[in-house]
C-alpha cells in the first residue's frame, strides 16, 4: 500500500530532496509544511499516514507539534529528523509519542519503513 | 580708670558702710566686666556680647557713683543705680551669641525704660537725709514727698519683679532649647544668670514688703555673687572651648587612621567637636553639589542661625564642608584645623567611593562582554547549522539518490549530481562568509587598508575611500575599524537605498576615528537589530564609542572613535 506522507521542514533544499527520495522509494508525498501551524492545518486537511517532522522548526518546537498531532490517539504516524543528531538533541523518549528518530542525513524509504 | 576713681570715692566716702570691702569687691566686679568684656570683643568683634559687658561694667561704677559726697555725682549714681542690672540681664538673655529673640528685646528694652525713665519720678520725690544721715543732697529733689516715694517705690519694685520674672523665664526657655554643645559651655554662665534673677526677685520682694537695713544689705550681697561671676563664667566657657578644641583636633588625628567605613570620618569629627550634628559633605566637582558620605545629595543650610558651615580646602579648592552647630566656638580656626586634618581622610574616602564606583563600572562592562561573547557563538551556531549544515545535507540525499539511479536513469541520476555540485558550492561559499565574519583572513595577512578595499568592491553601491593608514595598527583595533565598515556596508546594501557610500579612517589624538557615510533614505535606529547595537558592543570593549546620524529623508553617518595606544 502506498503511503501518504507530510514533510515538515524549514529548509525548502531539504524538503525538495526528500520529496524526490521518498517519490523514488514508493511514497507518496502529498503534501510540505514549513512550520508548526502550517504543519497542524495540513494534516488536518490532507489527513497523511505519516509526518516527518523536523524538530526545529521557526514557530512552535517540532516536538510540542508532535504532542499535539498524538494528543487525539488518531493522528499520523510521526517521524523526527534534525540534522543535528540523537545525541546533541537530548530527547526525551518516553515523552514523545512518536515512531523514531531518523538523521536527515540518513533519510531513506528503507529507513523510515523500518520505523513503521 | 573710672574704677579707681571709683575707689577714690568710696575709700572717701562718708556714707557707705564697710568702705574698704565694697571698694575691692566694686574694683573687682566692674574690672571683671570691663576685662571679659574687651577680651570678648576682642575675639569676636561681631557678638555684641564684648560690648555688652564693657557697658556693664561702666554701668556698675556709674551705679558705685553713688558713694560720692559730692550731690551731683551721688544723685547720677543713685539714679542710673540700676542700669548695671538690666545690662546684665542684656547680656545674659543675648549670649551666646549676641542676639536678641524679639520677645526678649521687649523684655530689654521694658527693663531700660523702667531704669532710666521709670525711676525718674522717684527721684523726684526722694529726700535720702530721710534714709541716712551723712547722705548727701538729691540734686533732682523737687519736693520731699514719703508717700510719693513710697508709691512709686512699689510701683517701680513690682515692674521690676515683672521683668525679673519674665527674663528668667526668658533663660529657662533658651536653656531648654540649647544644643548640647551650647549647654556643655555655657551652663555655668546660665546658672549663675538664674541665681542672680532668683536673688534680684527676693531683694525687690523684701524692697516692697518694706525691710530695710541689715536684711536687705543681705540680699544685695547675695546677689552680688552670681552677678560677679557672670563675666568671669562666660571667658571660662570661652577659653575651655579653645583646649577642648585644640584636645579635639589631637583626638582625631589619632582617629583618622580607623575612621575606615564610608561615613565613618563624619562621626569621628562629630565625636572629636562633640557635636552629634555635625554633618561632613563631600564636594562633586563633576555633579556640582555636595553629598554625603552615602552619595546622597545634601543641600548647605543658608538662613539657619543655628547650623553654620565650613569649608575644607585643599589646594585652594574646596572639596568638603562641615556643617555644624553655629555654637562651637573659634568656628573657624578649629573647625578649619580639623577639616585639614581630615582632608587626608577626606581624600581617601573621595578616591574610595570614586574607586569603588569605577569597580561597578568594570563589573557590569565585563558583564556585558560576557553576554556578547555568548550571543556571538549563537549567531554562530545557528548560522553554521541553517547555511552550510542544511546544504551539506541535501548534498548527501541527493548524492544517495543519485546512487540509487545511477543504473536505471542515468540522466536523473547526472541531475541530481549537478545540483548536489551547486549545493556544494554554495556551502563553500557560506563558509568562507563565516569565516570572514569571525575572523577575515586578508585583515590578518595584508592589512586594514586592503581589507577595506576588498569590502568596498564587495558592496553593492560605488565606495569612495578616504586616505587610509598604511601602518599597522594593533589587532584588536584594526578588527574592530573593519567590523565598523563591514557592518555599516551591510546596512548601505539592506536599508538604505544609497547611490553612494564613503569610508574614512584617521588617527586624531590617540584614537582611530572611523567615519562611513551614505547618501540614503536615513532613519538608521541603532535599537532596531541593524546590528547597530552588536558594534556598539564591540567598540565598548575596546573603550571605544559608536555615534550614529541618521536623520530621516537625509543619508547616513556612522562614527566609530577606537581609543589606539
Amino acid at each position: 500500500m502506498t503511503r501518504t506522507i507530510l514533510i515538515v521542514d524549514d529548509h525548502p533544499s531539504f524538503r525538495a530532496s526528500a520529496r524526490m527520495l521518498l517519490e523514488a522509494e514508493g511514497f507518496d508525498v502529498i503534501g510540505e509544511a514549513e512550520d508548526g501551524a502550517s504543519a497542524l492545518r495540513a494534516v488536518e486537511e490532507l489527513r497523511p499516514d505519516v509526518v516527518l517532522l523536523d524538530v526545529q522548526l521557526p514557530d512552535i518546537d517540532g516536538l510540542e507539534v508532535a504532542s499535539r498531532l498524538t494528543e487525539n490517539g488518531s493522528g499520523p504516524a510521526i517521524v523526527l529528523t534534525s540534522s543535528r543528531d540523537l545525541a546533541d538533541l537530548g530527547l526525551v523518549r518516553e515523552r514523545c509519542p512518536v515512531r523514531g528518530f531518523i538523521p536527515k542525513a540518513e533519510l531513506s524509504g528503507a529507513a523510515l519503513e523500518a520505523l513503521l | 580708670m573710672f574704677g579707681v576713681t571709683d575707689v577714690a570715692l568710696i575709700l572717701t566716702s562718708d556714707h557707705t558702710n564697710l568702705r574698704g570691702a565694697v571698694a575691692v569687691l566694686g574694683l573687682l566686679i566692674g574690672w571683671g566686666f570691663i576685662g571679659a568684656g574687651l577680651f570678648t570683643w576682642a575675639r569676636r568683634p561681631d557678638n555684641s556680647l564684648g560690648s555688652l559687658m564693657v557697658a556693664t561694667g561702666f554701668a556698675w561704677f556709674v551705679g558705685g557713683l553713688s558713694g560720692s559726697d559730692v550731690p551731683v555725682l551721688f544723685s547720677v549714681g543713685a539714679l542710673l543705680g540700676s542700669v548695671y542690672l538690666v545690662t546684665t540681664m542684656h547680656t545674659l538673655l543675648a549670649a551666646p551669641h549676641g542676639t536678641l529673640s524679639q520677645g526678649d528685646r521687649r523684655i530689654v528694652i521694658g527693663g531700660y525704660l523702667l531704669v532710666t525713665v521709670g525711676v525718674i519720678p522717684l527721684f523726684l520725690f526722694f529726700d535720702p537725709s530721710t534714709q541716712c544721715e551723712d547722705c548727701p543732697e538729691n540734686v533732682f529733689l523737687v519736693e520731699d514727698s514719703e508717700t510719693a516715694v513710697n508709691i512709686v517705690g512699689t510701683a517701680i519694685n513690682l515692674l521690676g519683679i515683672v521683668v525679673i520674672a519674665l527674663v528668667l523665664r526668658s533663660l529657662v526657655r533658651r536653656w531648654r532649647r540649647a544644643t548640647r554643645p551650647e549647654r556643655r559651655l555655657y551652663a555655668p554662665m546660665y546658672g549663675a544668670g538664674v541665681a542672680l534673677m532668683i536673688a534680684l526677685i527676693g531683694q525687690l520682694s523684701l524692697q516692697s514688703a518694706g525691710s530695710e537695713g541689715n536684711a536687705l544689705d543681705m540680699a544685695f550681697v547675695i546677689s552680688l555673687i552670681p552677678f560677679a561671676l557672670v563675666p568671669y563664667l562666660f571667658v571660662g566657657a570661652f577659653v575651655r572651648a579653645r583646649f577642648v578644641q585644640g584636645g579635639a583636633v589631637g583626638a582625631l588625628m589619632a582617629r583618622l587612621g580607623d575612621a575606615q567605613s564610608a561615613g565613618g570620618l563624619n562621626e569621628a569629627l562629630a565625636e572629636a567637636l562633640d557635636d552629634p550634628s555635625l554633618e561632613l559633605v563631600y564636594w562633586l566637582p563633576e555633579a556640582h553639589r555636595y553629598v554625603d558620605a552615602s552619595g546622597r545629595p545634601v543641600d548647605l543650610p543658608e538662613h539657619d542661625p543655628k547650623r553654620a558651615v565650613t569649608k575644607v580646602e585643599r589646594d585652594g579648592e574646596c572639596v568638603a564642608a562641615i556643617v555644624h552647630d553655629a555654637t562651637l566656638p573659634e568656628v573657624h580656626e578649629h573647625v578649619k584645623a580639623v577639616g585639614a586634618a581630615a582632608a587626608l581622610a577626606l581624600d581617601n574616602e573621595r578616591l574610595d567611593a570614586q574607586l569603588r564606583a569605577k569597580v561597578g563600572e568594570l563589573r557590569a562592562s565585563r558583564e556585558r562582554m560576557l553576554q556578547i561573547g555568548l550571543e556571538e557563538r549563537r549567531r554562530l551556531e545557528r548560522d553554521l547549522h541553517d547555511g552550510a549544515q542544511q546544504r551539506l545535507v541535501s548534498m548527501a540525499l541527493n548524492i544517495r539518490l543519485a546512487r540509487a539511479k545511477l543504473n536505471e536513469d542515468p540522466l536523473a541520476a547526472e541531475q541530481l549530481l549537478a545540483s548536489a555540485g551547486s549545493e556544494l558550492e554554495s556551502a563553500l561559499e557560506e563558509l568562507r562568509e563565516l569565516a570572514r565574519g569571525i575572523h577575515p583572513a586578508v585583515l590578518t595577512d595584508r592589512g586594514l587598508a586592503t581589507a577595506l578595499e576588498t569590502l568596498a568592491n564587495r558592496a553593492p553601491v560605488p565606495v569612495e575611500l578616504g586616505e587610509l593608514p598604511h601602518e599597522r595598527l594593533p589587532e584588536a583595533v584594526e578588527l574592530a575599524a573593519y567590523f565598523v565598515v563591514a557592518e555599516a556596508l551591510t546596512n548601505v546594501a539592506k536599508y538604505s537605498e544609497a547611490s553612494h557610500a564613503t569610508v574614512q579612517v584617521e588617527r586624531d589624538n590617540g584614537r582611530v576615528v572611523v567615519q562611513v557615510a551614505d547618501d540614503g533614505i536615513g532613519g538608521a535606529d541603532p535599537g532596531r537589530g541593524t546590528g547597530l547595537r552588536g558594534l556598539a558592543d564591540r567598540l565598548a570593549v575596546l573603550e571605544g564609542r559608536l555615534e550614529v546620524e541618521s536623520p530621516q529623508g537625509n543619508g547616513t553617518t556612522i562614527t566609530a572613535r577606537i581609543p589606539c595606544g
